[in-house]
């Protein structure tokens, strides 16, 4: 154990951890709502990567992960590299109303499979499950080719009821059974979420953390423990967003114990 | 699946002349479209040292500098590039005017549209200043000519600063001297308030608190300043004015002195109509791009009340598109959103389709192309920027492993105007909106807006090492690149704050972090200049370039779908063989699939792939195959080279199109690595099934008479440059055979019509004769035609062994990158060597070769089995040592029977062996046994000295010859190849004393 250093951040365990995914899939949403609890219709696209944190407690650890989210258009692929050099775990993250976000998806998987670190953690997440379940208010808005973001704003927009509850089945693309048997098949923890709703998105989070090597993390990282002084003024600055972070690691708590 | 882009290294350093241009903000020449290239190409230029005056006295001071005319433009700098400077329409100078001044005076008195009057005295020698006049006069007079002249009172109209500049003075009139043009500017004054352009501000307000902006005091200050001075597209930059921008530009006046400061001006103004046009001309068409910016419309500043409104959602969409329409191949990149939308609050979709085409590509080059090398580049120029400005925070972060553009980069890219998310997503009101320059970046925050101008090639040089100086402290702590994320996102989000909130001076509590990083960077890092910037640029440009080519490789590579049965590394020598053709010769722009609509998807979009054409192709194979190119080993006395030649043949037509699975008619990697996985790995069974399926065209089994021909021409293709006549008889003797069992088993391989067929079957082979009526019938099988290969030892092992190895994966010599060759030799090295150049000393030295009778032309040969002539790299070969030595021998005896029994002895065991594996071969058990074969192939040898020539003709006309001259050394293959050699050379033309040097060299040879 890296003791001093992580005396003050309570004995977590770093977890670097990726997002990945096509454009406009929902891979800050997802994040979000695991972070904060949120979730935002129109979010701006992410330019680069963002950068995150959140702790999860799992049996007796605390997990704290420090979350890349990526820039998904094709072009800031050659970016990404630099964000998934280390990382432990990645979450790659397609739109099961979108057909094609999933083959993108899957030549993420085999990049990472490839050039990323050996042991790293994969999950592929099925994003915008809202708008494919009946109980949602309404989703036959997104059915115009409209892009999925704005298919989430439509769907909070109150005007706009045209289809009935039946309808919405027929926007998925990606049948959860073809994912699945492609995610066991490669290996892979598979998930359906919806950022909108909350669901599932938890999940993803807890199943990576118990599929991680702790021990091998805790082993590698003894070697390079931080002084302990170390990222205190860092941490003074995030003071502001740390308060949410109780909250929710709190209620991360609860899913992980489960 | 995957583009492959030579795009970078068609970069060139920007001349003198352009950074000129550039400097002045100037459209780049013809940069719309082919004809107005053409039109401009011989653009009068000449520049002048001049001291610029103001018109009215006392209000500015004088400055030496230089004027430039660069039609239909004239520009003036003074010496130290910053104080003065303007950039003005010819066509909006309304008068000029010699001043009759002192003796030796040569000064100018220029009045341009809005009245203002400057006098330039010329300082320069007088017949100078003289040409520097009648320059003026003439480019002045085209543009009157042109009509541009009229354009200008429409054109200002559009602009907000003449409402402004009307609204707040009565007295404008006072300070005129051109009462015409007054007058006639007053009568449009009525309507003028609604013709100007403006952004969705205008409806939907503007950020930020405008008292707090203190607005009015900025407009009235600029009011003053712009009636003084010039507006729009006349605007004298006296010191003053970038210190108003520093200030702060008033909401309504920004988009106009954007506009104005980075030239975009220019560009509509000499564009009216273009944008709309071009909108109209591409109304419903979609793209990758138009895609892609549907997703993001609606996330662009999504909590601007005119991003929540259709009309701003579909400005923004217009903008976006009109770009990306006109640039294709960058389209539209993430962050572009970001920053057309900031720009749209403040413009008309016009002016802001223009901001962004000046932003894109010359504010920030390459930052947005599809392999973002700008980006890239300006992250390590920043870096090394970084290194030598602040070391110690250089060094720490080397120390921790963080990278800088890990935080730098969405800033970079999308100028400031980016709210990278927080955890506290409460605090997302603090957005900042700094669009800066390096002449002034201005306070924002809590949206207020307020932001200078874009008018220098590299806006975020200087705030950069400034915020890393504030937080220097703070980044020293630093211990990963996610807390120096968080920190510089703390920051970011604190700009509004004080900077010294524990003074106990207010007025030094009133200075906001904002206003602290404005100082610091204008006070500090000012030594960061342009050329610095340039150099920098020019500098790691290469490095960038090559990370870049070497990821898309290595992303090519693991995006095939199969590697067939190569390496990565062999993967890796065809892409590069791929990217040098491509270099070379570039396929034509992206390929928007048509035949699509016959390969029906599966609901997944073809993703864009690179394809190249069938001329690329004969580029690419010329690398990979040895045959597919023509070698020739030239020397002279002075050098020795091997010019090299693309070879063009139906049979790497024939290639292409076998290759073509998906008939798209061009090919992907993709392609090409299967394609060749069809031929690399095959043995001798393999082989010769692919050579006759690549003749089959209609895949049907069979070869039909004309394709038996075309067969044997390509193998005669092949072998063309190949030393003595083994080949040639070989390729005689499968003619003859194919014929002949062609024929034989014609009935039973296929019912055709039996009278024709009986017709030749006594006639014997008539390989160059085509006459049959049916010889587009089918008419051989593979069976056969692999018995008839089978029977030649030479075509036997032609396929066993030299078909495959004729491909060959070598590392392809780098292709020359943009250079970027620091300091005076570097450049006039890269102007001498250039390829034209190269040549040109190539011919020189061949000539003086010729005259002293030291040229010597070689053919390489593409198989070179039968010699070693010239070979650069020791190849393995598969024969024993003791069918080498036959082999060569066959070569040197060329058609003598007694050699060709011996070496044909051999392929009766293999005839022997394909009956073993059940061939249908029940017409000829062992017919082709060398015994029988033989006469035939002196029958056929003796007739091919008739035949109508092939290709191969040249070389063979000169055995006889060399048989003779052989005979005498056949013991020692070296030295045969140099008899090879000269015979080869003496074929090619040789005088008598050519043959001398080469007597010389065969007695020399064998000494060594």
């Amino acid at each position: 154990m890296s003791d001093s250093a992580s005396g003050s951040v309570d004995k977590s365990v770093q977890v670097k951890l990726v997002l990945l995914g096509e454009a406009a899939v929902g891979k800050s949403s997802v994040v979000l709502r695991f972070v904060s609890n949120e979730f935002q219709a129109n979010k701006e696209p992410t330019i680069g990567a963002a950068f995150l944190t959140q702790k999860c407690r799992l049996e007796d650890r605390v997990l704290r992960y420090e979350i890349w989210d990526t820039a998904g258009q094709e072009r800031f692929h050659s970016l990404a590299p630099m964000y998934y050099r280390n990382a432990q775990a990645a979450v790659v993250v397609y739109d099961i109303t979108k057909a094609t976000s999933l083959e993108k998806a899957k030549s993420w998987v085999k990049e990472l499979q490839r050039q990323a670190n050996p042991n790293i953690v994969i999950a592929l997440a099925g994003n915008k499950l809202d708008l494919v379940q009946p109980s949602a208010l309404s989703t036959g808005a997104a059915s115009s080719s409209e892009s999925e973001d704005e298919a989430d704003d439509a769907t909070a927009t109150p005007g706009e009821t045209p289809g009935s509850s039946g309808e919405p089945e027929s926007l998925r693309q990606v049948p959860r059974e073809e994912a699945q048997a492609y995610a066991t098949e490669a290996g892979l923890l598979f998930f359906e979420t919806s950022a909108k709703t909350g669901e599932g998105i938890v999940d993803i989070f807890t199943e990576i953390a118990k599929k991680i090597p702790i021990e091998h993390i805790l082993a590698a990282t003894r070697g390079t423990a931080r002084p302990g002084a170390a990222g205190s003024r860092a941490d003074g600055a995030r003071q502001e967003g740390g308060v949410n972070l109780e909250e929710n690691a709190a209620k991360s708590k609860d899913a992980c114990n489960c | 699946m995957s583009t492959i882009s030579t795009a970078l290294r068609n970069f060139k350093e920007p001349t003198k002349e352009q950074l000129t241009q550039i400097f002045f903000s100037l459209p780049s020449v013809g940069s719309l479209d082919g004809t107005e290239k053409t039109l401009d190409q011989h653009v009068e230029k000449m520049d002048i040292n001049a001291v610029l005056s103001f018109g009215v006295q006392g209000v500015e001071d004088s400055y030496a500098g230089k004027l430039h005319i660069i039609a239909p433009y004239l520009a003036f700098t003074s010496l130290d590039k910053k104080s003065v400077r303007f950039t003005i329409p010819l066509s909006t100078i309304r008068r000029v005017e010699r001043l009759n001044a002192r003796a030796g005076i040569y000064a100018l008195s220029l009045s341009t549209w809005h009245g203002m009057k400057i006098i330039v005295q010329l300082t320069s020698l007088r017949p100078t200043a003289d040409q520097f006049c009648a320059l003026l006069r003439d480019a002045l007079k085209i543009e009157l000519q042109r009509g541009q002249m009229k354009l200008v009172k429409g054109f200002v109209k559009t602009c907000y600063s003449e409402a402004l500049v009307s609204e707040t003075s009565t007295v404008a009139d006072n300070e005129r001297e051109d009462g015409s043009l007054i007058s006639e500017e007053k009568e449009n004054a009525a309507p003028r308030e609604s013709t100007y352009h403006g952004g969705l501000g205008l409806r939907f307000k503007f950020p930020g608190d405008p008292k707090k902006l203190r607005e009015a005091s900025k407009i009235k200050l600029w009011a003053t300043y712009l009636r003084a001075h010039g507006r729009n597209l006349t605007l004298l930059r006296y010191p003053q004015c970038t210190r108003l921008v520093q200030v702060g530009l008033p909401n309504r006046l920004r988009g106009e002195m954007w506009e104005t400061l980075s030239g975009s001006m220019y560009l509509r103004f000499s564009n009216p109509g273009f944008y709309e046009d071009l909108l109209k001309k591409n109304e419903g068409r979609t793209s990758t791009s138009t895609e892609d910016i549907e997703k993001d419309l609606h996330r662009s500043l999504p909590e601007y009340a005119g991003y929540q409104s259709e009309e701003g959602i579909s400005a923004l969409r217009r903008v976006l598109q009109a770009y990306s329409f006109k640039n294709p191949e960058l389209g539209y990149c993430q962050a572009m959103n970001i920053l057309a939308a900031a720009i749209l609050i403040y413009m008309s979709e016009e002016q802001a389709f223009w901001l962004l085409e000046v932003l894109c590509d010359r504010l920030l080059p390459g930052y947005y192309a599809p392999s973002m090398h700008g980006t890239l580049l300006d992250q390590r120029v920043f870096e090394s920027l970084v290194q030598r400005c602040l070391p110690i925070i250089h060094d720490h972060f080397q120390v921790v492993d963080v990278q800088l553009s890990v935080a730098s980069l969405p800033w970079f890219l999308s100028l400031f105007v980016y709210q990278q998310y927080a955890n506290d997503i409460c605090i997302s009101d603090s957005r900042l909106l700094l669009l800066h320059g390096t002449q002034g970046v201005i306070p924002s925050r809590t949206r207020s807006v307020c932001s200078s101008i874009i008018y220098e090639p590299s806006p975020s040089f200087h705030s950069w090492p400034a915020i890393l100086k504030i937080n220097g402290e703070k980044l020293l702590q630093i211990q990963d690149d996610g807390g120096f994320l968080n920190l510089m996102r703390d920051y970011f989000a604190s700009l509004g704050d004080s900077a010294h909130p524990n003074s106990t001076d207010p007025r030094a509590r009133a200075i906001t972090r904002f206003q602290e990083l404005l100082l610091v960077s204008f006070r500090e890092f000012s030594v960061i200049t342009d050329d610095m910037i340039l150099s920098e640029r020019r500098r790691f440009r290469s490095e960038i370039i090559n990370s870049i080519e070497s990821f898309s490789k290595r992303s090519a590579i693991r995006n095939l779908k199969t590697l067939g049965r190569f390496t990565k590394e062999q993967a890796g020598l065809i892409y590069d063989a791929l990217y040098m053709a491509m270099c070379i010769l570039p396929p034509p722009g992206p390929v928007n699939p048509p035949p699509t609509l016959l390969t029906p998807h599966d609901g997944t979009e073809e993703k864009p792939e690179t394809r190249i054409e069938l001329s690329t192709f004969q580029y690419f194979l010329s690398e990979i195959a040895t045959w597919a190119r023509n070698e020739k080993i030239v020397m002279n006395g002075f050098q020795q080279r091997i010019d090299r030649e693309i070879a063009e043949h139906e049979f790497i037509d024939r290639l292409f199109f076998f290759w073509d699975t998906s008939c798209r008619g061009a090919l992907s990697f993709q392609d090409l690595v299967s394609g060749l996985d069809g031929v690399m790995f095959n043995d001798l069974m393999e082989n010769i099934e692919w050579f006759f399926n690549l003749h089959d065209k209609n895949k049907d089994g069979f070869l039909t008479k004309d394709e038996v021909l075309t067969l044997s021409e390509s193998f005669l293709f092949i072998f063309r440059y190949e030393v003595g006549d083994a080949y040639l008889g070989a390729v005689s003797r499968f003619m003859t055979n194919a014929f002949e069992y062609g024929d034989a088993l014609l009935p039973t391989a296929e019912d055709a019509d039996p009278n024709s067929e009986r017709a030749h079957d006594g006639q014997g082979p008539e390989p160059t004769s085509p006459h049959f009526i049916e010889s587009n019938q089918p008419y051989l099988n593979l069976a056969t035609f692999r018995m008839v290969v089978l029977a030649d030892e030479v075509l036997e092992s032609f396929f066993e062994t030299d078909l495959s190895g004729s491909f060959r994966l070598e590392p392809v010599p780098d292709a020359e990158l943009p250079v970027s060759p620091s300091g005076l030799l570097g450049d006039l090295w890269s102007t001498i060597a250039t390829d034209s150049n190269k040549k040109m000393f190539n011919m020189f030295t061949d000539e003086i070769g010729k005259t002293i009778g030291k040229h010597q032309v070689i053919n390489r040969p593409s198989i070179g089995r039968y010699t070693k002539l010239e070979e650069p790299k020791a190849r393995e070969s598969l024969l024993t040592p003791s069918m080498r030595k036959s082999s060569s021998k066959a070569s040197l005896t060329g058609s003598s029977t007694a050699a060709s029994t011996a070496t044909l002895a051999p392929s009766s065991s293999s005839t022997l062996t394909v009956d073993t594996k059940g061939q249908p071969a029940k017409d000829l058990p062992q017919l082709p046994s060398s015994e029988s074969l033989s006469p035939m192939v002196q029958a056929v040898n003796a007739r091919l000295m008739e035949r109508t020539p092939f290709a191969i003709d040249d070389a063979k006309d000169d055995e006889d010859e060399s048989d003779d001259e052989i005979d005498a050394n056949d013991n020692d293959d070296r030295v045969m190849d140099e008899v090879d050699a000269f015979l080869e050379a003496h074929d090619s033309g040789l005088t008598d004393a050519d043959k001398e040097v080469a007597n010389d060299l065969l007695h020399a040879e064998p000494l060594k």
